[in-house]
């Protein structure tokens, strides 16, 4: 039981972890107008973001593109940027959800359901280990590499290795 | 020609509710003629619909613009290949071509099961004659192919321009075989449920649909990212777009399915757990469906948008109801023995690996439909794209590769953690040591050090499976390493035709996550004969070559690409200009090696100042996002291969008939 409450613990720490961190660390100094425009998404009616917009001749994304360039060129930073487009065009130019608000339900609620999901799994689990003792294992009941002997080659290995043997003759 | 069209298309429907009644009937009467007549009434319904669809291609391929569709999706000058595509490329042909799939599908099904299953089939059948019906229903009175024209017009307007490319002359059949297929499993649930045969019969019966369907749904997302890659321009190749978010979830629904069905084939557990994955899989498929129809998700995918919508999230919402409502009240028929020993177990495994594949899946979901909720709630129109994805899903995969390594070496029932600690010592020291190599170069991104740690340790586990195996077998049946390896994976290809599947998924994560990390940009302007570098690359911009036919303009750059003083290759991006919707697009020039691609898209061409703009990516290890891909689906094949000794073992156990589909327990041998 402890060590699988450690191992979910370890899980849980693997998968939140990183929602701390910027997930791209190496932009985070000098903004590019990549950053940027993945940051904003196109109004042409594509769906993309500015930065993925495949039409050539984009009325939207292309001058956005050279907008962002010229105002990186003049020394705004990367907010600075996002909240001048943001005012100008409201809350949908936005590539992802604020973290504010109703919209913080957009990023928590995966992670909840994960966490009550995770919940359920080791509650049911829990419950089952509860149960009838079960019969001793079957020969084929482990799989290669994870027996208990300290046999040189898996039990499971050899008896299927001799059953063929036994087939082929 | 069109006049046959709509009457095969009307018939069809025709046999399609005469199959329902003759089902019901012959059931009821226990009348064996009427469930055979009842049958062959599917497999008119799928030649009526192949009669259809061959009005349609005919009306393609001759001109035919007297058809509404032709007229809409094709040209004179469309290409051959792509007028065969067009069949796909627009709504009222895309659903014909669905319909076409699901009755073909339902008469192998039909044909299978001829002999077999005999309580379970009648109901199966039903069921998908019921979805046939919703389609032939959708194609005779609302969005019909073979409308005709007041006045036929010389020539049609093309078929969108971004459709005319090779990677989406496949991808639309791949994946909607990969989405109709899954109608299969999830009709005979349905037959299982109702008819409370809820043994495992169901899924030994289906279990090779099931696979059929990843498969198709696997290359169908592969195929879509590489046309993204292809055509759109942007160097990426996946966008988190809805309509590739609708693709996704049945992809991971179904392999969580795949996952758990063994715990229930081995265990007799999860019966409950398999029903709603199956169920969920097959809601997956319609609601992507659904979402390249109606519009209500603006996505790259509106080629085909229509009203459409009500009419599917009806049918939708029926099947989303009428399943939960049957599998509730089948839940006390579905009491599975509680046979748990511990959380160091494959079962404990397996359970984590679907909890991660389903909330993948429900994130997916989350983020697509969040931009209805929040106008609905809000009023505020709001955009979820790549950034809530990336960072939602990054961890989330992390936790599937880790488990993806510590599934396959972690015994059935339990393992002590000494076994644990020598099992896995290996797999460990690949983990850590990959990741120490890689800090050591120089990488500091804790995302790339962990994701790539994992990476090594999941491949570290399957490379141990095999040596493993073939150790034994050398040793034991003294074969040569060639020999054995070989026969370690004909005789057990269910098991290691899996782990195949997983060193794809390895390979995939890897180029996915480096060339998200470590992709560069350059973007130059340049006149004839100047050079610019990205990387290691010099690129020389040589000049100017226009191509004309009826078709399109096709304006090409000459690029020569030096690297270290010498010449490696030379590259034509290009801008199109298509003649009929008069609309332009680009050809990029890719050079793709292991280590990295070489993207160039020519942006733009200034003919005053003969500057000519090239916006020229440079995207590390992507080349194994396809190569991991490729061995994705050539695990599948080897798993789906039929196993001699397996059938002859059931055809002495089960009689020859129940043999010729149905397979083992996974993992048994």
């Amino acid at each position: 039981m402890l060590v699988a409450a450690l191992a979910a613990m370890a899980l849980a720490a693997v998968m939140i972890v990183p929602l701390m961190l910027p997930m791209r660390a190496a932009h985070a100094a000098a903004p590019s107008r990549q950053e940027i425009a993945e940051a904003l998404t196109c109004q042409c009616g594509c769906g993309l973001t500015v930065a993925n917009c495949n039409h050539p001749n984009c009325s939207f994304s292309v001058p956005m593109r050279q907008r962002i360039d010229t105002m990186l060129a003049h020394g705004m930073g990367r907010a600075q940027i996002i909240a001048y487009f943001r005012k100008q065009y409201g809350e949908k130019i936005l590539s992802a959800p604020t973290t504010q608000g109703f919209n913080l339900l957009a990023w928590t609620m995966p992670f909840v359901a994960l966490v009550v999901g995770g919940g359920l799994v080791v509650l049911m689990m829990g419950r089952w280990r509860g149960g009838p003792p079960s019969a001793p294992p079957a020969p084929d009941d482990s799989s290669p590499g994870a027996s208990d002997k300290s046999d040189k080659f898996d039990p499971a290995l050899r008896e299927r290795l001799e059953r063929e043997l036994r087939e082929r003759r | 020609m069109p006049l046959i069209g709509q009457l095969a298309l009307a018939l069809a429907l025709m046999v399609a509710i005469y199959s329902i009644g003759a089902n019901l009937l012959g059931m009821r009467r226990n009348s064996p003629d009427l469930l055979l007549s009842a049958r062959h009434a599917l497999w008119a319904m799928c030649a009526m619909v192949t009669v259809a669809v061959v009005a349609l291609w005919t009306g393609l391929l001759t001109n035919d613009f007297s058809l509404e569709y032709v007229a809409s999706y094709s040209s004179v000058t469309l290409p051959i290949q792509y007028k065969f595509a067009a069949l796909w490329g627009g709504q009222q042909g895309s659903l014909l071509f669905w319909t076409w799939l699901l009755s073909i599908f339902t008469s192998v099904a039909v044909f299978q099961n001829r002999r077999r299953n005999p309580e379970i089939t009648p109901w199966a059948l039903i069921v998908l004659a019921g979805i046939a019906i919703f389609f032939l229903g959708m194609l005779n009175f609302v969005t019909r192919p073979f409308d005709l024209l007041a006045t036929v017009p010389p020539d049609g307007s093309d078929l969108n321009p971004l459709l005319q490319n090779y990677w989406m002359a496949i991808h639309p059949p791949s994946l909607y075989t990969g989405y109709v297929s899954a109608a299969v499993p999830f009709a005979f649930a349905c037959g299982a449920l109702i008819t409370r045969k809820l043994d495992d019969g169901w899924i030994r019966t289906t279990r090779r649909w099931a696979i059929f369907s990843w498969f198709f749904l696997t290359l169908g997302n592969l195929f879509g990212a590489r046309w993204a890659y292809e055509v759109l321009g942007w160097g990426g190749y996946w966008a988190w777009d809805p309509v590739e978010n609708a693709a996704f979830m049945p992809w991971l629904v179904m392999t969580a399915y795949l996952h758990s069905v063994m715990i229930q084939e081995r265990k007799d557990m999860l019966k409950v757990w398999n029903l709603a994955l199956v169920g969920m899989a097959f809601m997956l498929t319609l609601f992507g469906t659904f979402l390249t129809r109606s519009g209500v998700i603006s996505s790259v995918h509106s080629f085909t948008q229509s009203g459409l919508g009500p009419y599917f999230l009806t049918f939708l919402i029926a099947i989303v109801v009428g399943y939960t409502l049957l599998l509730a009240s089948r839940v006390k028929d579905l009491k599975s023995p509680a046979e748990f020993e511990s959380y160091l177990s494959r079962e404990a495994a397996f359970l984590f690996n679907n909890l991660m594949l389903v909330g993948i899946a429900f994130a997916v979901f989350w983020g697509t439909v969040f931009p209805v909720i929040s106008e609905a709630v809000r009023g505020v129109k709001i955009t979820v794209g790549p950034p809530f994805f990336d960072k939602v899903n990054g961890p989330l995969a992390l936790g599937l590769i880790f488990l993806m390594g510590v599934g396959p070496l972690i015994a059935w029932r339990r393992t002590s953690p000494q076994t644990l600690m020598r099992t896995f010592l290996a797999p460990v020291t690949m983990g850590v040591g990959a990741g120490v190599v890689v800090f050591a170069m120089g990488l500091r991104q804790w995302y790339v050090l962990t994701a790539l740690s994992l990476a090594a340790f999941a491949l570290g586990t399957v490379v141990v499976e095999f040596r493993r195996g073939v150790s034994a077998r050398r040793h034991l049946v003294h074969e040569t390493p060639a020999r054995a390896l070989v026969n370690l994976v004909a005789k057990n290809n269910r098991r290691y035709g899996g782990y195949i599947i997983h060193l794809g998924v390895v390979f995939a994560f890897i180029g996915i996550v480096a060339s998200s990390f470590f992709r560069t940009e350059v973007k130059r302007s340049v006149r004839q004969g100047q050079s610019f570098s990205i990387g290691a690359y010099n690129i020389t911009y040589l000049g100017l070559k226009g191509v004309e036919n009826a078709h399109l303009e096709d304006l090409r750059a000459r690029l020569v690409v030096r690297s270290g003083g010498r010449e490696i290759a030379t590259m034509e991006p290009a801008r199109l200009f298509y003649k009929r919707p008069q609309q332009p697009a680009t050809r990029v020039a890719i050079r793709s090696t292991p280590l990295a691609d070489l993207y160039v898209v020519l942006a733009g061409v200034d003919d005053q100042s003969g500057l000519a703009t090239f916006e020229v990516f440079l995207t590390p290890l992507v080349f194994w996002l396809w190569a991991g891909g490729l061995m994705m689906a050539i695990g599948t094949v080897v798993v789906m291969w039929p196993n001699v000794r397996e059938r002859a073992a059931l055809a002495a156990a089960f009689g020859r008939d129940e043999a010729l589909d149905a397979e083992p327990a996974p993992g048994g041998d």
